[in-house]
């Protein structure tokens, strides 16, 4: 309050003050403008008088003698003048050029009497604005009345709580607007009542919310009822223990790991809803095995992997994807060799499975850039076994090796050729098993038959891959260091994988990916 | 504590006060060259209105001493460019004071809020 009296109180003031300036100024130029105007009378005078003075050879004049006395006398010379030009300059010349220095001067005279002028005229607008102002602002004679609100200490504060609520608000709506959210609540509260608590706790960062809500739908869309129970002991864990930073990652990896699974075969809002069916009661068993040991593991990783549990799904999404990309759009030599290398086993395997088309689509809209990638790697070493991984790392330190050497760019060339081929035959099947695909997937769930697979789309389809296989295996000890981004979890993921078989077809892809961000 | 603030504030006070008189010194000087400025171009003008038949005389003293009309130019010709030049020297001079004069200003403030802390404080502890 005082603030505001000690304002209202200057502000006048203030106003007053500076019309008072205002209009010294002006009157200060009046009276220049007087000065200069009898200056200039003056000279006019004087210009007369010497036009004058030459007229007549002699004046009689009374000549001031001292201050007090004149005597009289007689002007002669009379069209002989000394005339003071300043700094103590002086000239004699006739009474004309006189008239002509005093005409010159009169035009200085002049000059400044309008610069003057313009000075007056201009502090003339300013007085008025200023009274204006005066009559606007504070006086309340005008009919103009200024709007003030006075903020005090502790209506501002109350104002930044009420801030972050309504932020709160907004980010609530996000969550309803995912429409699964309070189902998946509800299951977690149900199934893990620690970890709804821990989100409640939470409730205060907007950010963890809103991933949380995210996780949640991705959850529910991607797992059934079965697996939202898994699911949500993940989210659980996660939002407990992974701060915002790594809630974020975790959201994006759920995207990207969602776009896998779909790909792998498991029940995702892109495929087809027979699929769904077909998959969900097969792959609970083998989820069961699978999820414990990657919910353990904490974060991105241990939700991928038990949705990669299922190792059937895997092999075959993760190939079609890889193919897709490579046509898609990577240019560098290496990549292409990878992922053709890859394309090709996942088009043997596709034309087993027929899986294929689905998962290219999500992975392509799914992995935008190449962080993208790292965590598709991620992933799908989570979710792939030891043996895979090992074959993965193997691969892909192979292919990037056979990248750098001739080998491995005559191996792409073939590899292309190989591709476009396999594509158009991959299509095909695709479409066409989509359905019975997912039905020999689910049995995949022995991993034993997709291991031939593998061996044999390499010996079938392309002559390259064979000799790169068991090179790879020799490489894949000195892999496991090469692949620098995501080291401790491959380290982490192998472990607990190693067992399963068919992974190692999605670990490829993995490491093809991996090696391409490289 | 407060009171070698107040003395450091007081000796910075002097400073700038000192700062300020030497400003307005050379601001007067460069006022009244810009006078001289203005009646020696005047002076120039005029003689350019004269003819050689014309006496010219400069007051020297109490006496007036001839000058030739040609001199008398020159001499208002170089008076002019001693004047400008000197007027563009309290140009600089003034700038760089002024960049003072702001520095000044600056260490006053904070020496100021610096007192002012060390007043406030002793009173907040009791």
């Amino acid at each position: 309050m005082s603030e505001t009296h000690i304002r209202e109180d200057e502000f006048p003031h203030g106003v007053h003050r500076l019309r008072e300036e205002q209009k010294k100024v002006v009157s200060g130029c009046e009276e220049q403008i007087q000065h200069w105007t009898k200056v200039e009378a003056d000279y006019s005078s004087l210009q007369e008088r010497l036009r004058t003075l030459p007229d007549k050879l002699s004046y009689d004049i009374m000549v001031p003698f001292g201050p007090l006395a004149f005597m009289p006398g007689k002007l002669v010379h009379t069209n002989e003048v000394t005339v003071l030009l300043g700094d103590n300059w002086f000239a004699k010349c006739s009474a004309k050029q006189a008239v002509g220095l005093a005409e010159h001067r009169k035009s200085h005279v002049r000059k400044t009497l309008d610069d003057l002028g313009k000075v007056a005229e201009n502090f003339e607008a300013r007085v008025g604005f200023t009274e204006d102002l005066r009559k606007y602002s504070g006086g309340g004679k005008g009919n103009y009345v200024d709007i003030r609100e006075e903020v005090r200490d502790g209506e501002e504060t109350l104002t930044k709580g009420k801030r972050r609520l309504a932020h709160k608000p907004n980010s609530m709506p996000r969550v309803e607007s995912v429409l699964e959210l309070p189902e998946e609540e509800e299951e977690e509260e149900e199934e893990a009542g620690g970890g709804a608590g821990g989100r409640r706790g939470v409730l205060s960062e907007e950010e963890l919310w809103a991933r949380l809500d995210q996780l949640q739908a991705q959850e529910d869309q991607l797992d059934d009822e079965d697996r939202a129970s898994d699911g949500a002991e993940v989210n659980g864990e996660d939002a407990t223990s992974s701060s915002s930073s790594e809630e974020e990652k975790d959201g994006e990896a759920g995207r990207l790991t969602n776009g896998l699974h779909s790909d792998e075969g498991w029940p995702s809002e892109s495929r087809p809803s027979e699929s769904r069916a077909e998959l969900q009661p097969l792959p609970p068993q083998a989820h069961g095995a699978g999820l414990p040991n990657l919910l353990q593991e904490e974060e991105e990783e241990e939700e991928e992997d038990g949705e990669g549990g299922v190792p059937t799904i895997y092999f075959s999404h993760t190939m079609e994807p890889k193919k897709v990309r490579i046509n898609t759009g990577r240019n560098t030599m290496l990549k292409f060799s990878e992922r053709k290398e890859e394309a090709k086993r996942k088009k043997k395997n596709g034309s087993h499975h027929g899986n294929g088309h689905g998962h290219s689509h999500h992975e392509l809209h799914k992995i935008k850039s190449p962080a993208d990638f790292y965590r598709v790697f991620v992933d799908v070493v989570n979710g792939e076994l030891v043996p895979r991984k090992s074959i993965l790392k193997s691969r892909s330190r192979e292919n990037s090796v056979c990248s750098d050497t001739s080998e491995s760019s005559a191996a792409d060339f073939e590899e292309r050729r190989g591709l476009g081929r396999s594509l158009s035959h991959d299509e095909g099947t695709h479409s066409d098993t989509s359905e019975g695909i997912l039905e020999e997937e689910s049995p995949t769930g022995p991993r034993a038959p997709h291991l031939p697979f593998h061996y044999e789309a390499f010996s079938g389809t392309v002559v390259e891959k064979d000799p790169g296989m068991p090179t790879s295996i020799p490489h894949l000890t000195i892999c496991a260091p090469a692949l620098p981004t995501i080291p401790e979890r491959k380290c982490e993921d192998p472990a607990p994988d190693g067992p399963q078989g068919p992974p190692k077809r999605v670990s490829k892809f993995k490491a093809s990916r991996a090696k391409a961000t490289m | 504590m407060a009171e070698a603030i107040q003395k450091k504030l007081q000796a910075e006070l002097e400073k700038y006060q000192q700062m300020q008189k030497d400003v307005s010194k050379s601001m007067s000087a460069r006022h009244k060259l810009e006078t001289q400025l203005t009646e020696n171009t005047i002076v120039k003008d005029e003689l350019d209105l004269l003819d050689s038949e014309n006496t010219v005389y400069k007051l020297i003293g109490p006496v007036l001493v001839k000058q030739d009309l040609d001199e008398a130019k020159a001499t208002v010709a170089k008076r002019l460019e001693y004047i400008n030049g000197e007027i563009q020297r309290y140009e600089t001079l003034l700038k760089e004071m002024e960049r003072k004069l702001d520095q000044h200003r600056e260490v006053l403030s904070s020496l100021q809020q610096e007192y002012q802390r060390a007043q406030g404080r002793p009173v907040g502890k009791v």
